[in-house]
């Protein structure tokens, strides 16, 4: 008998487990991690990032032709900074802000077997960036912050016509879910 | 006696805290998670609200809405924000465009957390990637 409620009592525990379920990437309910850089971090920067670019005199007017150059990812986590790239560039280009340089070697090729001679326009700006990270803890209380820059060069002058730094911090004793 | 009554009021004044801690917890838990709240610009100047979640309406004020155009002619608005409670709020704000007939022309995919002291005061900016963007929606949510 004792076996018997054990055994129930063992089935009880594991059976209140969260199943997975589908969320909204947009949405309030993701998990918060504080030893890594969620997807919500990627969104948040690129966007306030985004913000302050497009306020820039560069961007004022017309679809400057944009070249994407390096995103140092200087954090112990390995994640692709395309994740923070993508929320700048996917809107501006989408609004037709931007003219985006594609480099991708098959489109490369393809042009060049195509005959086409239309002149590839060059670069008037170069986005980089770099991704840092720092830790501090106080008791049992931990706290990461990430921090985000970018860049912006005008190629033909080689000069920095804007930069932005945005820092993500979180604080917790543990990882959650939700802000 | 004369060491308990120390005591008694420290137990006392710790509790104050964790009283009100717990009280927002309820309140958190009774509000339910969809309620978000609205601040939208007119064509005509200033600002309509729709207001979903009303515990978020005793303690943020929205004071004020600027919308000006940028040298590009891009729509640029800003919200003066104010928390008007006693104690530490965290508001998460995220914006929409609308096309002048209304139609949604963009969207911010995330929501931005911002912490505000007792009596502090805030301004969200936003500027439109579109030039068809013509008024902005605040969404706002108190967790």
């Amino acid at each position: 008998m004792n076996k018997l409620s054990l055994l129930a009592c063992a089935v009880l525990i594991v059976g209140c487990g969260t199943p997975a379920t589908y969320k909204d990437p947009t949405g309030r309910e993701l998990v918060v991690s504080l030893d890594k850089v969620n997807i919500q971090d990627f969104a948040t920067a690129g966007s306030q990032m985004l913000q302050s670019m497009i306020s820039s005199p560069s961007f004022s007017k017309g679809a400057p032709v944009l070249q994407l150059g390096s995103i140092t990812n200087d954090t112990a986590d390995n994640f692709d900074t395309a994740l923070l790239l993508s929320k700048i560039t996917v809107p501006l280009v989408n609004a037709g802000r931007v003219t985006l340089l594609d480099n991708d070697a098959t489109a490369n090729a393809a042009r060049a077997t195509s005959g086409s001679n239309a002149n590839v326009p060059r670069a008037e700006y170069v986005l980089k960036g770099k991704i840092l990270e720092d830790r501090s803890n106080a008791g049992s209380t931990r706290q990461s912050s990430f921090v985000f820059q970018l860049t912006l060069v005008e190629v033909k002058r080689g000069v920095a016509v804007w930069t932005e730094e945005k820092i993500v911090t979180k604080q917790g004793t543990k990882n959650a879910v939700g802000f | 006696m004369k060491t308990l009554l120390p005591l008694l009021a420290l137990v006392l004044l710790v509790g104050c805290s964790s009283i009100l801690r717990t009280g927002d917890r309820i309140e958190r838990g009774l509000t339910p998670p969809e309620a978000v709240n609205y601040a939208t610009t007119k064509s005509e100047g200033g600002f309509s609200t729709q207001l979903n979640d009303n515990r978020i309406g005793n303690k943020i004020e929205l004071l004020a809405a600027r919308k000006t155009k940028t040298d590009g002619g891009y729509t640029r608005v800003q919200f003066d924000l104010r928390n008007g409670s006693y104690l530490n709020q965290t508001i998460n704000v995220s914006f929409e465009w609308l096309a002048a007939d209304g139609t949604v022309t963009e969207s911010q995919p995330n929501w931005i957390v911002t912490p505000l002291e007792p009596g502090a005061l805030t301004t969200v900016t936003a500027t439109a990637l579109k030039a068809q963007s013509a008024e902005c929606r605040l969404r706002l949510i108190s967790r």
